[in-house]
C-alpha cells in the first residue's frame, strides 16, 4: 500500500492576526506555525494502515521555508519520504491551484491512497483532496472517520460522518482520495528515535518549473475565485464584557445571571 | 444582469433541510435585485409532492431529477447530473447550503465543469454589475471577500444561518418540471452500504436548561474537571467542543455542534471555547449565552451576551465557589 498524506502548515490556533498592508494576507512576523489538526489524524491513520498492510507513506507540503517544520515533523512521526512544493509563484493560490500542483508532482508515483485533512484551520476552504480526486480522475470519499483496505488494495470502506450524528457506510475503488476527519484515531507523538531517524529521509523538492506550471496557472491569476482583501469582521451582538479581577468579574457575572438575565 | 440563478436544495427524510431554505431565501433576493429568474432543483427517487411544495411555498419553479439511483446520495451521480443541469439551463449562479453533502460534491462538479466554488458564504454585496461574496477564513477571525471569475456559473455556498429564509406563499398552482439525466454505468459504480444514526447515548442535551461547555482551552481532561465541578455546583448539564471529545476527555455524546447535539438551554456558559462556526450552530439559539476565554478576538464572544475577557483557571473556581453559595 502506497499511502501519500498531504500537511498544511497553518498558525497556532490561538494565534492574534494582523492584516497586512495589501489585505490580502496576515502578518507572519509574530506567529508561530504548526501542522493543521485534521492533517494530523490524517497521517496518523496512514501510519497505521501501513503498519498493518504494509507498503510506505509519502508526506507532501505545498508552503514557503517554513513549512519543512511540518514536514520533518511528519518524517519524525514515522512517515519514510517527503515532497516539498515551494515557490514564491504559489503564494495566493486557491485550492484548484494546489490541487494542480500536488497532481503534477505525484504523476507516475502510483499512490494506492491520498489522505489529506477535511479543511485547513486558515483558509477553511474545504476542498484541496476532493479537486484533487477530480483532476486524478479517482473517486474520492470526504469526512472520513474509519478507513478498511479491503480486496488486497482493490477496495476501501470508508465510515464517513454526516451531520446530526448521521454516519454513512460506503465501499469505493482505490486509487482514491480520503479527506479525514479529526477525532478518527489518536494521533501518536514523534518519538527521539523518529526524530533522529527523520533527518536521513528523502525530501524531494519542487518549484512550479519543475512541475511544469507558468505563472499564468498560478497565483491569483491562476486561481478560479478571486479574493480580494481580508478585514476583520464587525461584532453582530453587543457583548457585556464584565471586566475587573477574575474575582470581580465571576461575582458581577453571577449577579447578572441572576438579577438581569434571571437565568440562575 | 439577465440570466438565472438554481439554488440546490438538500433534503432527508421528505423534508427540506432549514439551510437549504435560507439558501432559497437568498436566492429570491439576489435573483430580484438582479433581476433574474429563479428556479430550485430537487434530486432524488420520489420527490414530487415535496417539489409542489417547495415551488408553492416560494412562489418559483422547481425542476426536479427523478432517478431510482439518487435515493442515496454518492458525488458521482450528483455531478453527472448536476453538471448537465448547469449546460442546459446556464444559470449565472448556482447556489446551495454549505452541507457536508456540498463538501463533498461540489469541488468535484465546479472543477468539472472548469469552474471555481466559493464555500461556506456569510455575506454578499450586490451592485447592479457585481456581485461579491463574504467569507470567513482563520476560524472566524478573519473575513475575505471573494470575487467572481471567469465565466458563469459560479458555485457559492452558504453558511447555516447567516442568511434568512424567505418565502412568498405564491398563489399560483405549482410549477415543477421533470428533467431525465440518464445515469451511465460508471457513476454507479460507488455503494453506498449503510447509513445509521450514532448509538443514542445516555446524555440528552437538547432538555438542558443550563449547560456548561468547556473546550480545547481547558487544556487536560483532568483539568476539565473544573467544567463538571461548575456543573454539579449550578444543576446544570455538560457539553463540550469536539476537540474535547476527539481527546477522549469526554464521551462523544457531549458534543456541542455541527456533528454533535444542538441545544437551546436557557443558558449557555462557554469556556476556553473559540466559537467555531461547527460549534456555534449547535448553541447560538440559546436564551442567554457566556463566554469566558483568554482572547478578546475569540469568535465566541459575536454571540456571547456575557463576556470575561480573562482566564478560565482563574475564572472558574472563584465561580464554582459563589455557585456552591447560592445553591445554600
Ligand atoms: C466538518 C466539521 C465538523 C465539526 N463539528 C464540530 C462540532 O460539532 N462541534 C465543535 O465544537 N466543533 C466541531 N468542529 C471543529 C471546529 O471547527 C473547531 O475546531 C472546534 O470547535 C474548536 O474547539 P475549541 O473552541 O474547543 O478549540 P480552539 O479553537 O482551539 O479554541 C480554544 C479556545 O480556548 C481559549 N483558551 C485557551 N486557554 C485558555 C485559558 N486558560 N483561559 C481561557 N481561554 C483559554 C483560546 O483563546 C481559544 O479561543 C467541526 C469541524 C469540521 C471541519
Amino acid at each position: 500500500m502506497k499511502i501519500l498524506v498531504c500537511l498544511k502548515q497553518v498558525p497556532e490556533k490561538d494565534s492574534r492576526y494582523k492584516i497586512d498592508d495589501l489585505a490580502t494576507w496576515i502578518r507572519e512576523d509574530d506567529l508561530v506555525f504548526e501542522t493543521n489538526e485534521s492533517d494530523v489524524y490524517a497521517l496518523e491513520e496512514a501510519l497505521r494502515l501501513k503498519e498493518k498492510l504494509g507498503g510506505e507513506v509519502g508526506v507532501l507540503s505545498l508552503g514557503e521555508e517554513r513549512a519543512l517544520k511540518t514536514i520533518k515533523s511528519g518524517l519524525a512521526m514515522g512517515a519514510d519520504r517527503a515532497f516539498h512544493l515551494s515557490d514564491p509563484a504559489f503564494q495566493g493560490s486557491d485550492a484548484f491551484v494546489v490541487a494542480t500542483a500536488i497532481a503534477r508532482a505525484i504523476s507516475g508515483q502510483n499512490f494506492d491512497i491520498i489522505f489529506t485533512g477535511v479543511q485547513s484551520e486558515d483558509m477553511a476552504f474545504a476542498q484541496t483532496g476532493t479537486i484533487l480526486a477530480q483532476l486524478l480522475g479517482w473517486p474520492h470519499a470526504t469526512i472520513v472517520m474509519e478507513v478498511n483496505v479491503s480486496e488486497g488494495g482493490k477496495k476501501a470502506r470508508v465510515k464517513r460522518e454526516l451531520e446530526s450524528n448521521l454516519f454513512e457506510v460506503v465501499e469505493i475503488s482505490l486509487p482514491a482520495v480520503l479527506t479525514i476527519q479529526s477525532g478518527i484515531n489518536q494521533p501518536r507523538y514523534a518519538t527521539l528515535k523518529g526524530i533522529m531517524q527523520a533527518k536521513k529521509k528523502e525530501i524531494r523538492r519542487f518549484s512550479a518549473q519543475d512541475l511544469g506550471l507558468e505563472s499564468s496557472q498560478l497565483g491569483k491569476t491562476g486561481s478560479m475565485v478571486d479574493h480580494q482583501k481580508m478585514f476583520f469582521p464587525e461584532k453582530k451582538k453587543k457583548t457585556v464584557i464584565l471586566e475587573g479581577t477574575p474575582e470581580e468579574a465571576a461575582r458581577t457575572l453571577m449577579e447578572r445571571l441572576r438579577k438581569e438575565a434571571k437565568v440562575l | 444582469m439577465p440570466g438565472k440563478t438554481l439554488v440546490l436544495a438538500e433534503h432527508r427524510a421528505g423534508k427540506i433541510k432549514s439551510i437549504s431554505w435560507e439558501a432559497i431565501g437568498f436566492g429570491q433576493k439576489l435573483a430580484e435585485r438582479l433581476n433574474q429568474e429563479l428556479k430550485v432543483v430537487l434530486i432524488g427517487k420520489a420527490i414530487g409532492d415535496l417539489a409542489e411544495e417547495v415551488s408553492r411555498r416560494c412562489g418559483q419553479e422547481v425542476l426536479t431529477l427523478v432517478n431510482d439511483h439518487c435515493e442515496t446520495y454518492t458525488p458521482e451521480a450528483y455531478c453527472h447530473i448536476l453538471s448537465q443541469v448547469a449546460q442546459q439551463e446556464t444559470p449565472f449562479l448556482f447556489l446551495m447550503g454549505h452541507t457536508y453533502q456540498a463538501i463533498d460534491f461540489a469541488p468535484k462538479l465546479a472543477t468539472r465543469l472548469g469552474r471555481g466554488f466559493i464555500p461556506n458564504c456569510v455575506d454578499c454585496q450586490i451592485d447592479a454589475d457585481r456581485v461579491v461574496f463574504v467569507r470567513q477564513v482563520f476560524n472566524g477571525k478573519i473575513n475575505l471577500q471573494v470575487g467572481l471569475k471567469g465565466e458563469p456559473p459560479y458555485f457559492v455556498s452558504l453558511q447555516q444561518g447567516a442568511f434568512n429564509a424567505y418565502e412568498v406563499q405564491s398563489r399560483q398552482s405549482p410549477r415543477v418540471v421533470n428533467l431525465t439525466i440518464p445515469l451511465p454505468d460508471e457513476v454507479l459504480k460507488r455503494k453506498v452500504l449503510e447509513i445509521f444514526q450514532a448509538a443514542q447515548g445516555k446524555v440528552d442535551l437538547s432538555q438542558a436548561e443550563i449547560i456548561i461547555a468547556g473546550g480545547r482551552g481547558l487544556g487536560s481532561k483532568e483539568k476539565f474537571q473544573l467544567i463538571l465541578d461548575l456543573a454539579e455546583a449550578l444543576g446544570a448539564a455538560v457539553g463540550a467542543s469536539r476537540p474535547v471529545t476527539d481527546g477522549g476527555w469526554l464521551p462523544k455524546e457531549h458534543q456541542i455542534g455541527s456533528s454533535g447535539q444542538t441545544v437551546t438551554p436557557k443558558l449557555y456558559i462557554a469556556c476556553g471555547i473559540s466559537g467555531a462556526i461547527q460549534h456555534l450552530v449547535g448553541m447560538m439559539n440559546s436564551s442567554c449565552i457566556v463566554a469566558i476565554n483568554k482572547d478578546p478576538n475569540a469568535p465566541i464572544f459575536s454571540v456571547a451576551d456575557y463576556g470575561i475577557v480573562g482566564d478560565v483557571f482563574k475564572v472558574l473556581p472563584v465561580l464554582i465557589e459563589l455557585a456552591k453559595e447560592i445553591r445554600k
